[in-house]
């Protein structure tokens, strides 16, 4: 089943890396989004409790979710053209496990989105932000649970859409809110308390919890953090049951009635 | 090889539409290492037909056997042994021809020393030797499409299904295409059942299976269903009103006349017999007629027959009153 799902994930990231416009727009539009905004609020945010922290630093880690997010969006986007008129039809009448396809298509969206935001990470020294040994391997662990997570997720609606553009509708008024809530733009403690709530059942919290904690609490005294430990087991449980809910909707066949 | 029993499929309905029957009790059986065609208008459910052979769909009632595998209940069984070539392209078309052709293996699991072989094999009969690192997107029409072939060969499939896959062909790269495959059908003694719309790709293949509204109408070797119609036909195009002629010929000489839109077809007619009969109606009747010739049937005309006969449709039974 792996073998497959790598050449499956393989072929997605190929796909990625001879698309120069795609790998450029995906580098630039975060990097922007970053820098404008957080050169733009940099003076106007000052959030209690948080006054020693530049905005530009604040919304680092929120940046690095949302290139997660957008990489996986984009590669999961292909999948409804290419279930009916592509690629995927090959594959769905081969013989290989329906986990193998989900993963295959996951595993790519990972390594693309990866790719991303670890390039990305290069920016920590000059935030004066410092990762232990033991920090970047918690930290690539939490890019990766977040990317299946998300990936999970994007396969999991995209499976059921009929065109692209109910897709964008469902990234817009779905995805997109759920990382706004997250706390990638303002912290949690300023919120109103009705959306404090929400906010903590949403896996995009933890896992914005998960990317921001190794770049403050050193290494492995995180494993030793409830707060920090909770987050990991909702992005984990995230992942996983985004992961077989996408299995279930791939082994579905249209029924008669 | 491929038997398929009482096969039923309806889609549900919604508020909007009512549920459709596109199968309706359809029975058929492919023998294995028979070309089979199937063709049927649009509409007729073979897409439908298509997409439950592939194991994509499951009927609503029915039984589909593949190589003496239960098609229905383990359809993971019978994917090692089908090979689809689908009507859109399912190669990438960023990839290489050898990329995409990998991919595929990875997806059967076959390796290494394996692969050269059966990728020397799939590759034999095209002409794409040296276009191998060639992207997809680069070939014409007519090489994509033996990538797309050759990919699937390439897994040595026992049944073979392929969906009108010359759609969008130039003549010449659809002939190239079908003899090539009708030679590796041969030599393989593939089971192919393959749906198409171009019966000129029908005629020497070993049956063609007409389809109409979910039901089997005919399947036969196409000489037989030729003889189904005679082997000649009269044909005429009424100057004025085409009924009225249609009328007069019926009462007059007593034979089956048949509307095909603005012409009448004067079907079942012997070797022989065509030429005596466009005479008499011409001398009766040249007044009334803008052209008329005699026509050896092709398995278009069988298909106009045959789905013309039984479409119970309101517009056809209006042109055809009986």
């Amino acid at each position: 089943m792996m073998a497959v799902a790598f050449s499956l994930a393989k072929r997605e990231f190929t796909r990625f890396a001879r698309q120069p416009q795609r790998v450029i727009g995906a580098v630039a539009q975060p990097l922007m989004f970053w820098l404008f905004l957080g050169a733009g609020m940099g003076t106007s945010f000052r959030p209690p409790g948080l006054e020693q922290v530049s905005y530009l630093e604040y919304f680092y880690p929120g940046v690095m979710v949302m290139m997660l997010l957008f990489a996986s969006v984009f590669a999961c986007i292909t999948i409804i053209e290419d279930r009916d008129a592509g690629f995927l039809q090959g594959v769905l009448v081969a013989p290989v496990s329906r986990m193998a396809i989900v993963l295959g298509k996951v595993l790519g969206a990972t390594a693309i989105a990866l790719v991303q935001v670890l390039l990305f990470t290069i920016a920590a020294p000059f935030l004066g932000l410092s990762l232990s040994l033991f920090g970047v391997v918690l930290l690539v662990m939490g890019f990766i649970l977040t990317s299946v997570g998300f990936a999970g997720l994007g396969f999991f609606l995209a499976w059921g859409m009929r065109s692209t553009s109910g897709f964008h509708a469902i990234m817009m008024v779905f995805l997109m809110p759920l990382w706004m809530l997250s706390g990638a733009l303002f912290p949690i403690s300023g919120a109103p308390a009705w959306m404090n709530v929400v906010m903590l059942v949403n896996p995009v919290f933890h896992a914005l919890e998960i990317i921001r904690a190794p770049f403050y609490g050193g290494g492995l005294d995180l494993l030793g953090r409830s707060g920090y430990l909770l987050s990991l087991a909702v992005v984990a449980a995230w992942a996983g049951l985004s992961l077989l809910g996408s299995m279930r909707r791939v082994s579905r066949r249209e029924v008669g009635v | 090889m491929i038997q398929i029993n009482s096969l039923t499929h309806t889609y549900p309905g919604s508020r909007k539409q009512a549920p459709r029957t596109a199968l309706d009790a359809l029975s058929l059986s492919v023998r294995e290492g028979e070309f089979a065609i199937l063709s049927g208008p649009n509409g007729s459910g073979k897409s439908t037909l298509f997409r439950i052979l592939c194991g994509l769909a499951l009927p609503s009632s029915g039984a589909v056997h593949i190589g003496g595998i239960d098609l229905l209940a383990q359809p993971e069984k019978v994917r090692r042994i089908l090979g689809v070539v689908f009507q859109n392209p399912a190669v990438d078309k960023h990839l290489s021809v050898i990329e995409n052709l990998r991919i595929h293996a990875d997806l059967y699991g076959i390796k290494g020393a394996d692969f050269s072989r059966h990728c020397d094999e799939a590759l034999a009969w095209t002409d794409l030797a040296d276009r191998l690192n060639q992207r997809v997107e680069t070939l014409s029409g007519g090489l994509a499409r033996q990538v797309e072939l050759a990919k699937v060969l390439m897994t040595r499939p026992r049944v073979l299904l392929l969906d009108e896959p010359t759609t969008g062909l130039d003549p010449a790269s659809r002939r190239n295409f079908l003899a090539a495959l009708q030679k590796v059908q041969r030599d393989r003694g593939i089971t192919v059942l393959m749906t198409s719309h171009v019966f000129s790709e029908a005629e020497d293949v070993d049956r063609v299976a007409i389809m109409c509204e979910g039901k089997l109408l005919a399947f036969d070797s196409p000489q037989a269903l030729k003889a189904m119609i005679g082997t000649e036909m009269v044909v005429v195009q009424p100057m004025g009103e085409v009924e009225d002629l249609a009328a007069i010929l019926r009462a007059e000489l007593g034979l089956a006349v048949r509307r095909h839109g603005d012409e009448l077809r004067l079907e079942e007619t012997e070797n022989g017999e065509g030429l005596p009969m466009l005479e008499s109606i011409l001398e009766r009747w040249r007044g009334q007629i803008k052209s008329i010739s005699i026509k050896q049937p092709d398995l278009e005309d069988v298909f106009v027959h045959v789905t013309g006969r039984a479409v119970p449709d309101h517009a056809v039974k209006k042109e055809l009153p009986r």
